[in-house]
């Protein structure tokens, strides 16, 4: 499990370039099973611009009615994954990934790395905000990507 | 030219000057360093996760989105990605700590698991522990 995993996302259009990240990211990996769970506040993401921060949370994120964001899957090829072997093996994440109070399915490709005490898992995905029914005003639609570049980076150790 | 136009057009002059900048201003403000921040409240760090525990809802009207000014005993202190640092404060609960996370480039060397330490942070609410964000050690 991790308590200090890392979700960022970053979309860049010609107007301007916006970088949020959250490194509060609570996650356990269950790697008998494969069962993965994310939870997120949305008030952890931190921006470059404080204005950034303030529109996210209450205009498109509405965090103080919704405040957490979760993801709750499975990887479902971690039987290709030999945990006593260091080395990266490449994983698929299935689940349910509910963002603004909306669930969606998602399939992920990722990296499991193997390593001394610990697992490293790192993946990288595109999120429209429409899809979790985050309206953006057509004006300021111009300045964010359609999909916006998630990053998932996590840094597991054993459950003590 | 009659005067008063002239005295309007200055004035729309210097308002629209103005309002220019303060956009400016405001577009490019960036998160505050809450080392000399007043916090809004002061607490040790197993009063407010306490407070947490037992009334999830009630502690997030009250502390989140708040300058805290936390203080207790550093139980870990573990790099996070980017070159922040998160550090744990110990509750007295050992499933649910406090967890500062410092922002790229803070301020961090030094502190280690035992120490004592007081730290703003944002409080941006709980999840299986209490997180403060944005966090600085408190100048005295």
């Amino acid at each position: 499990m991790t308590k200090n995993g890392f979700v960022g996302f970053f979309s860049h259009t010609p107007v301007e370039d916006i970088k949020a990240d959250n490194n509060q990211v609570a996650s356990i990996l269950d790697t008998s099973t494969g069962d993965v769970v994310f939870q997120v506040l949305v008030k952890s993401f931190h921006f470059d611009r404080a204005l950034m921060e303030e529109h996210f949370n209450e205009n498109y994120m509405e965090s103080d009615k919704l405040p957490k964001a979760t993801f709750k899957g499975r990887i479902t090829n971690i039987t290709t994954v030999d945990l006593k072997k260091k080395g990266t093996y490449n994983v698929t994440v299935e689940g349910d990934l509910t963002v603004h109070g909306v669930t969606n399915k998602v399939k992920v490709d990722g990296t499991l790395e193997v390593a001394d005490g610990a697992l490293n898992a790192n993946a990288k995905f595109g999120i429209v905000p429409e899809e979790y029914k985050i309206s953006i005003p057509g004006l300021v639609r111009e300045k964010i990507e359609k999909s916006l570049a998630v990053t998932v980076s996590m840094k597991y150790t054993p459950m003590q | 030219m009659k005067t008063y136009v002239k005295i309007a057009l200055g004035v729309v002059f210097f308002l629209a000057i103005a309002g220019i900048g303060t956009g400016i201003y405001l577009f490019n403000l960036k998160p505050k360093n809450l080392s000399r921040v007043k916090a809004d409240f002061v607490i040790t760090a197993p009063d407010i996760e306490k407070a947490f525990e037992e009334n999830e809802a009630a502690a997030t009207a009250r502390y989140v989105g708040k300058v805290i000014e936390v203080s207790g005993e550093i139980s870990a202190v573990k790099p996070g990605e980017n070159s922040s640092v998160s550090i744990s404060l110990k509750t007295g609960n050992d499933m649910s700590s406090v967890i500062c996370t410092f922002p790229p480039a803070s301020k961090t060397e030094g502190l280690s698991a035992g120490q004592a330490v007081v730290i703003h942070g944002d409080c941006s609410g709980y999840l299986m522990d209490v997180l403060l964000n944005n966090c600085a050690v408190a100048s005295k």
